[in-house]
């Protein structure tokens, strides 16, 4: 099959076409690239704010704020959302949160 | 009359009559397309034109004239707060569509009888092309009528409003201004008016015109909901 | 769950790329008019197609958008039209290079298709600065499916005018124009259509799948009752 495909191989001629092919098709392949990067960045904030969100969450179940958490777990799923009460006002924390969809988490 | 064609007649007569009454804005586009006239004379620095040349500074003029006149096509319904009269109504909203695309039609045409003359007065050797161009006319600001109804009553709505019509509208009428001058280009050959093809351009209006009134009819409900 | 399949559809992506580019350098002939410089046509004319299919598509979710008035389709919409712009770009630049290897100038009217093309890219380019005009979400949604709409019917009509206004005397077309193509050269083709529609695909459900889990991560945001991040973006749509 090699072979075949070896043996019907036309030269490749190097003059001044070539470079217009070639320049056309790197055109084509550099356009990908960039999108590729553009994409990395946008994976890139995503992973911050996944971190921050995690960071985050484990504060609220610690219950002390402003504690930092020093090492986050790559795997995030291996902690539960919860929903934290640390923001809470006064009043709202007096009177309660009818809608709490879901407990937090005791670990 | 249904109540469609009520509102239809209402806010066409109303929009004719604010023109009528404000007489503003048809003699500045009139006087606008003739300066624009003189300075394509000096630009290209041609006292008559014929062919080609004379069918792009016609249109050209006759399109940027337009630009400015879609633009203030809805203005009084969003200053007026309009819009809200016309969601209330229990009516179909394409009347509105279609008032909106006859009093631009109305207008488109009106303003042309006044430049096209002064047009043929500065540049042409005779005024033998002018009949058969009201034909192209006619369907080509059907074409505009309907295409700068659709999207001045988004873009009025926006909040680049001036910039943004004119923006979205003149690639949308490149088919419309390609038939429009392909008919006209003969019709204002040196020699006298020939027909080279003229059936065909005017097909391609047509079915452009065609399109995009059906279009508009269709669609136009969708941009009064709330 | 947008991502799902993604993997296997850029695996099929990378394979057909390979193929077709294999195809084009090692197995079509050369062209007898134009030599070498022909095998641009393989790379530029899939990329239109499939672009202006794109455009296509993207009418018809906003169709749907608007009859449904789900904000998904919206979103389908927007990425569709957005692909299909960036892929215009590599058809404009190609067709450039292919203008200047073949008649010397890097651009020139009288190639009917690629003008068209212009006029249409041209006219998609205004999508965004009218996106962000308007500001209301749920209204820039709906307005953006009208003109998505509009632009689609426009994009036939377009094509058409301007194939008419060619000059009958010296028509200028990029020589293996769709009809006559040998054996070989078709089956190449083919090929590399199928490798750039695959590539749409797949950049365009990598897209939506980015644009959902930025969308999930706002969600969790919310429930979280973290505090709102700003930099939502004025023109793209949310996935959630």
């Amino acid at each position: 099959m090699i072979g075949l495909l070896l043996a019907a191989t036309p030269a490749l001629p190097l003059d001044e076409a070539g470079k217009y092919v070639a320049g056309a098709y790197i055109v084509f392949l550099v356009l990908i690239v960039i999108y590729v990067a553009i994409m990395a960045s946008k994976l890139q904030r995503m992973e911050k704010e996944l971190r921050d969100l995690a960071s985050f969450a484990e504060q609220g179940r610690a219950g002390t704020p402003g504690r930092e958490a020093e090492d986050v777990p790559i795997d995030v799923e291996a902690q539960p959302a919860a929903v934290s009460d640390r923001n809470l006002t006064p009043s709202e924390a007096a009177a309660g949160r009818p809608d709490h969809a879901r407990g937090s988490a005791d670990e | 009359m249904t109540p469609s064609r009520t509102a239809f007649a209402t806010i066409l007569a109303k929009d004719l009559r604010a023109e009528l009454r404000t007489l503003q804005s048809l003699p500045a586009m009139a006087l606008f397309a003739t300066t624009t006239f003189v300075i394509f004379r000096f630009g290209l620095d041609r006292t008559t034109l014929s062919g080609s040349l004379a069918a792009g500074v016609l249109w050209a003029t006759l399109l940027f004239a337009a630009l400015l006149g879609v633009n203030r096509l809805f203005v009084s319904e969003r200053e007026e707060g309009g819009f809200d009269a016309i969601r209330l109504a229990p009516i179909d909203r394409s009347a509105l569509f279609a008032a909106k695309a006859t009093a631009l039609f109305t207008y488109l045409l009106v303003l042309e009888l006044v430049v096209v003359p002064i047009f043929a007065l500065f540049f042409l050797g005779s005024a033998a092309a002018l009949g058969p161009l009201l034909a192209v006319l006619l369907l080509a600001d059907l074409g505009i009528a309907a295409t700068g109804t659709l999207i001045s009553s988004m873009a009025v709505q926006s909040r680049a409003r001036d910039l943004l019509g004119p923006l979205v509208l003149l690639p949308l009428v490149v088919p419309l201004m390609i038939a429009a001058t392909g008919a006209s280009e003969p019709l204002l050959a040196l020699g006298g008016p020939g027909y080279h093809r003229f059936g065909t351009w005017l097909a391609v209006l047509s079915l452009y015109d065609l399109i995009f009134l059906l279009l508009g009819w269709a669609v136009f409900d969708f941009l009064l909901e709330d | 769950m947008y991502g799902k399949g993604l993997r296997p559809l850029s695996i099929a992506t990378v394979v057909a790329i390979l193929t077709s580019f294999s195809l084009v350098f090692f197995y079509a002939p050369l062209d007898a008019d134009q030599g070498f410089i022909q095998k641009i046509f393989y790379l530029h004319v899939p990329l239109a197609i499939v672009a202006l299919i794109g455009f296509i598509v993207g009418g018809v979710f906003a169709i749907f958008h608007l009859r449904s008035g789900n904000r998904r389709w919206d979103a389908y919409s927007y990425v569709s039209i957005h692909m299909s712009v960036i892929f215009g770009v590599a058809v404009l630049i190609t067709g450039a290079i292919w203008a200047k290897a073949s008649w010397g100038h890097w651009w020139v009217w009288d190639e009917p298709t690629l003008v068209s093309f212009l006029i249409v890219f041209l006219m998609y380019a205004t999508y965004y600065p009218f996106r962000y005009a308007i500001e209301d979400p749920e209204r820039q949604a709906r307005y953006a499916s009208v003109f998505a709409v509009t632009a689609g019917a426009f994009v036939p009509l377009n094509f058409m005018a301007v194939r008419m206004a060619q000059s009958l005397v010296h028509p200028r077309t990029f020589g293996t124009a769709n009809g006559g193509l040998p054996g070989e050269m078709m089956f190449t083709f083919l090929v590399c259509f199928v490798a750039v529609a695959l590539l749409w695909v797949t950049l365009v459900k990598l897209e939506l799948t980015a644009k959902s889990t930025s969308g999930q991560l706002k969600r969790l945001r919310r429930a979280l009752d973290a505090p709102a991040q700003g930099g939502a973006s004025r023109i793209a749509p949310e996935v959630s």
